[in-house]
């Protein structure tokens, strides 16, 4: 069990991180609630070491991803609350960042996940295919649709 | 477009309430987790108080020395390693009567062997020439040694008081022949003297008769071969003590 020192540096190293990805496969804020919390239970029981900062970062990356989706299949779902309520942090979001964070919120899920991982965290096309397990040409693929989507949803040029 | 996802994905934080919500219930997980182990401590820590609890009161209760009184009534105290009488066992009725009607546990010995000598039963027996003896006995040498110089402290202003230092193994062959120590070793001193004696002949006699009766068989005023009994022992106390320094004269069937 991992002590109260770390899991509270965990917590603030990387809940923007979980709390994001939340966002883009939760519709409210008490799903997010509790996601947020299995991640960083499944973190204080989670006693083998890290091998990097990385490392540990895929990692709540990953285990934040299969929280949300094993919350989507279960027959409990909440129901669909507007973005505002959402985020909880309305007030600090500009109309383009609203705009944004509402268009990639109507993209399919496989594409949002790496909308996500790429445009805001940085991983690459095959860092993104080991990240979730899956072929680097589909997540070529989802990253083009996904990029052609969002410039549709945007209005092209202006966004581009 | 980079740079505006970017953006957008940058205003969004895990909020102080969320951060805060869910280190609580870390909290409570962390806590839940370690109840049992902490139970388990607590059950140890309390066996180990019971164990240590009773290993101080037997500690405290088991008598290391043992002080055997002996008039008529026989009654032994036994002393724990502190000097304070922790039983109190009565050889006889008057013994158990005497016991009764004292409370002598927790005393400290001195004070135990005050309260005796100054008991009715004892005082009148000393003013009327009877013989308290007082025997020490135990595995420690050194209390006993103690104990044997603070008993003649106690009793120093009785001239019928005598005090013996006694052993461990003497202790249990007189326990074994029905006697308290005191009364045990004035038997084996009479058995010297005349082997027909048992123990069940002294056991209702007073110190006063059996010594009066050890001194008649010394003085060879006893005739060898008699019958053992009570009557014979005293008719030689009688007759050796009749004129006797103490200046009374006794029959025991009085006290019996």
């Amino acid at each position: 069990m991992r002590s109260e020192e770390e899991t509270n540096q965990a917590i603030e190293r990387y809940g923007d991180t979980v709390r994001r990805l939340c966002m883009i496969h939760l519709k409210n804020e008490a799903d997010t609630q509790d996601i947020f919390q299995t991640v960083f239970l499944k973190y204080l029981l989670h006693d083998k070491p890290f091998e990097s900062r990385e490392h540990e970062k895929a990692w709540f990356i990953r285990v934040t991803l299969n929280a949300c989706k094993d919350l989507l299949r279960s027959f409990f779902r909440r129901c669909t609350v507007p973005l505002e309520e959402l985020t909880g942090q309305a007030d600090q979001l500009t109309d383009q960042a609203r705009e944004v964070l509402r268009s990639v919120l109507e993209l399919p899920r496989k594409e949002r996940e790496v909308v996500y991982l790429h445009y805001y965290e940085g991983y690459t096309a095959p860092e993104i295919s080991q990240l979730l397990g899956k072929n680097v040409n589909t997540i070529y693929t989802n990253l083009a649709r996904a990029r052609a989507h969002l410039k549709q949803l945007l209005g092209g040029e202006d966004h581009g | 477009m980079d740079e505006q996802i970017r953006d957008a994905f940058g205003r969004l934080h895990a909020g102080a309430e969320l951060k805060e919500y869910t280190r609580a219930s870390l909290d409570r997980a962390r806590r839940g987790r370690r109840r049992p182990v902490a139970y388990l401590a607590a059950a140890a820590a309390c066996l180990v108080l019971l164990l240590v609890g009773l290993g101080g009161y037997r500690f405290y209760m088991t008598p290391t020395t043992v002080l055997s009184i002996d008039i008529n009534p026989s009654l032994e105290l036994g002393i724990n390693r502190f000097d304070k009488v922790v039983t109190v066992q009565a050889w006889n009725e008057d013994g158990q009567a005497l016991a009764d009607s004292l409370e002598l546990k927790f005393l400290d010995y001195q004070d135990a062997l005050e309260r005796l000598v100054a008991s009715q039963s004892i005082a009148d027996r000393l003013a009327a020439g009877e013989l308290l003896s007082i025997t020490v006995a135990g595995e420690d040498e050194i209390q006993c040694g103690r104990l044997l110089a603070g008993a003649e402290a106690c009793t120093a202003g009785q001239e019928n008081v005598q005090c013996h230092h006694g052993d461990e193994e003497e202790l249990e062959e007189a326990h074994h022949a029905g006697l308290s120590l005191g009364k045990y070793r004035a038997f084996l001193e009479l058995q010297a003297l005349d082997p027909t004696v048992t123990a069940e002949d002294v056991a209702g006699l007073t110190m006063r008769q059996i010594m009066d009766w050890i001194a008649a068989l010394e003085s060879g005023a006893a005739t060898a071969g008699e019958s053992p009994t009570g009557n014979r022992a005293g008719n030689a106390a009688g007759q050796g003590n009749s004129q006797g320094g103490h200046g009374h004269h006794h029959g025991w069937s009085e006290h019996e």
